[in-house]
């Protein structure tokens, strides 16, 4: 337990050295707030005393992005709505920084002479890049709900909205980046270049359900006869559809994508609003107790190969 | 207890095997030269030692516990190249390397950069470091946590003259407080200096385990070295050449040459009868470079 408390210690004074970990804290904590506030500031003062504004949506509009609450689920939901989404990005840049760097520079054998137990070398960088992955959310979420805060000083918005499910749904998406880390560890360890461990983190999960997505189609083109042949095809047919529900993608975002609808129909959107093809993949329809378990397995199947290679391999 | 045991070790890649069957006891307090060409099977064994590589066969101890294990902690070790984060200064990286390992007080990072000398440029970015700072701040790492062992590979590579006297001096001050070193090092003279005992290697296996003086003295029961001055430097070359010798040129007319001690008492008066008037006659001791060539061959020579 004490080696794996100073693993954590010491990955953490190397992680608040890197550069680039300020980087990404800066364009996530203040730009895209920034850019939030300044869009509702430009939609206020061109609509707010518009005709378009007769029964207040606009209001309704501002309340749903640039209220402190807004800015929050802002905050929790739009990297998950990027491509490649901000949270893979930082998961990236972390595995980069705690396994990648050690193959780049030489440094296993150096890390693992100072502390041979692998075990605890490994939980201490996994604690660590956990650890920063909530630096990154918990100040995403104290700097959006503070440009929300200043919105309320120009902008017609509220301190309203339910604070404790946007609070939940960032400690759970937290949770959830345990798989997408696990998974980077394992792919940059495999792979044994840092580089393009990073690479494969970003797109082998996209890569794959695309994959799943082209193979779906042609297993529709194939010609089927008999009858029992017809009920079989079914049966595979339902079970390959159910397949997105077990995507990785899919799971490790449900938690910040669970706001979308709410967030679409504050927007105007009417009830219940179809997304269409994009529903699977955004993980609509997945609940979040189905997305945890998913992502449990994943970042168990991961963690114990990583750990399996860690502790057997060798060290040159 | 032994300070390092190594039973049978062997470590094969693939189908090469780069260490075979390796036995050899290392007391404490013993400071050991590990000597071999390239490839000989130094840094596999140093790296089983150290944890880093796991044997295909055999098993190694230190500090009288199986290897990998917390006994480990007790080891500085310096293996090959010395690797650092280059963004982090030398002090940063030192601090890293106490954190990680545990139990090492900050003012300990003080105290190993002033023995190694490294306090002016603790600050700088690792790097901006030449070679030999590189070397000897790996050094200083090893060093930390007071290790009871030290496991050290090539640890005056890259280093000038000063340089290696002062990692010379530092490791004999280190060994003085009880510390069993393990040295590997292509530095002959540096090792001759430094060390108490031998183990050699070849072709991952061991040729020689024994006290320096034993190797030294096996190599000098055969040949003896004399350093020669004449008044003709030139009929001094010849006539050495002319009894079955290699001599090398020394000085201005001098020459070094190696004799079978079977023909050393005669060769003065071969000399004489050759015409060769000798000035001066300096016998010297076999070093360890000869008696190392002798062991492994011409193709050992260390590059």
């Amino acid at each position: 337990m004490r080696a794996t408390l100073n693993a954590v210690r010491a990955e953490l004074f190397k992680g608040f050295r890197k550069r680039r970990f300020y980087l990404l804290a800066g364009l996530y904590w203040v730009l895209l707030p920034a850019v939030a506030l300044i869009t509702a500031a430009v939609l206020d003062h061109n609509l707010t005393g518009s005709f378009a504004n007769q029964g207040g949506q606009i209001g309704q509009v501002l309340q749903g992005f640039a209220s402190p609450f807004g800015m929050a689920r802002l905050a929790l939901m739009a990297p998950a709505l990027m491509s490649p989404t901000g949270y893979i990005v930082a998961v990236a840049l972390f595995a980069g920084l705690f396994i990648g760097e050690e193959r780049t520079q030489r440094m296993w054998k150096t890390v693992l002479a100072v502390q041979p137990a692998r075990m605890s070398v490994l939980a201490g960088k996994v604690l660590a890049g956990m650890i920063l992955l909530a630096v990154l959310l918990g100040g995403a979420l104290a700097f959006a709900t503070l440009a929300g805060v200043v919105g309320t000083l120009f902008l017609p918005t509220t301190f309203a909205g339910p604070w404790g499910q946007v609070a939940g749904l960032f400690v759970l998406q937290w949770l959830q980046l345990l798989a997408a880390l696990l998974l980077a560890y394992l792919l940059v360890f495999l792979v044994r270049s840092g580089t393009l461990g990073i690479i494969l983190v970003i797109f082998l999960p996209a890569l794959l359900e695309g994959l799943y997505t082209v193979l779906n189609t042609l297993s529709l083109l194939r010609p089927l006869t008999r009858v029992n042949a017809v009920f079989q095809a079914l049966r595979l047919k339902q079970a390959w559809e159910a397949l997105p529900h077990y995507f990785f993608s899919a799971n490790l975002y449900a938690p910040a994508r669970h706001l979308l609808q709410p967030f679409l129909r504050s927007t105007g959107a009417p009830e219940g609003a179809d997304l269409g093809p994009l529903s699977n993949l955004l993980g609509q329809g997945i609940t979040l107790p189905h997305a945890a378990a998913v992502m449990a397995g994943y970042a168990l199947v991961f963690g114990a190969l990583t750990a399996w290679l860690v502790a057997r391999r060798d060290v040159e | 207890m032994t300070a390092i045991t190594a039973s049978a070790l062997t470590k094969r890649y693939g189908h090469v095997l780069a260490v075979d069957g390796l036995s050899f006891d290392i007391q404490p307090g013993e400071i050991v030269g590990f000597l071999g060409p390239n490839g000989a099977g130094k840094t596999t064994t140093l790296r089983m030692l150290a944890g880093l590589v796991r044997p295909t066969r055999g098993r190694c101890q230190m500090l009288g516990r199986r290897v990998p294990g917390p006994s480990l902690l007790e080891v500085g070790t310096m293996i090959e190249e010395p690797s650092f984060y280059p963004y982090l200064s030398g002090r940063a990286n030192l601090h890293h390397a106490a954190v990680l390992h545990g139990g090492v007080p900050e003012r300990r990072v003080d105290e190993v950069l002033e023995f190694m000398r490294m306090e002016l440029a603790a600050e700088k970015r690792v790097r901006a470091y030449s070679q030999g700072m590189r070397q000897r701040l790996a050094l200083a790492r090893a060093l930390l946590w007071k290790p009871k062992v030290l496991l050290l590979d090539e640890p005056t590579n890259g280093l000038d003259p000063a340089g290696i006297a002062e990692v010379r001096a530092a490791l004999k001050t280190v060994a003085m407080q009880g510390v069993t070193v393990l040295i590997s090092s292509h530095i002959l003279p540096e090792i001759e200096k430094l060390v108490e005992r031998i183990l050699a290697v070849d072709k991952g296996s061991l040729r020689f385990d024994g006290p320096l003086q034993g190797l030294l003295g096996a190599a000098g029961a055969n040949t003896v070295s004399y350093e020669l001055e004449a008044t003709d430097g030139r009929a001094l070359l010849d006539a050495l050449a002319d009894l079955g010798l290699k001599p090398t040129p020394h000085g201005d007319a001098g020459a070094r040459v190696a004799v079978p001690a079977a023909l050393a008492t005669d060769l003065l008066s071969g000399l004489a009868t050759r015409g060769v008037d000798v000035l001066e006659a300096r016998r010297g001791a076999a070093s360890l470079e000869d008696a190392y060539l002798r062991l492994v061959g011409a193709e050992g020579r260390p590059s």
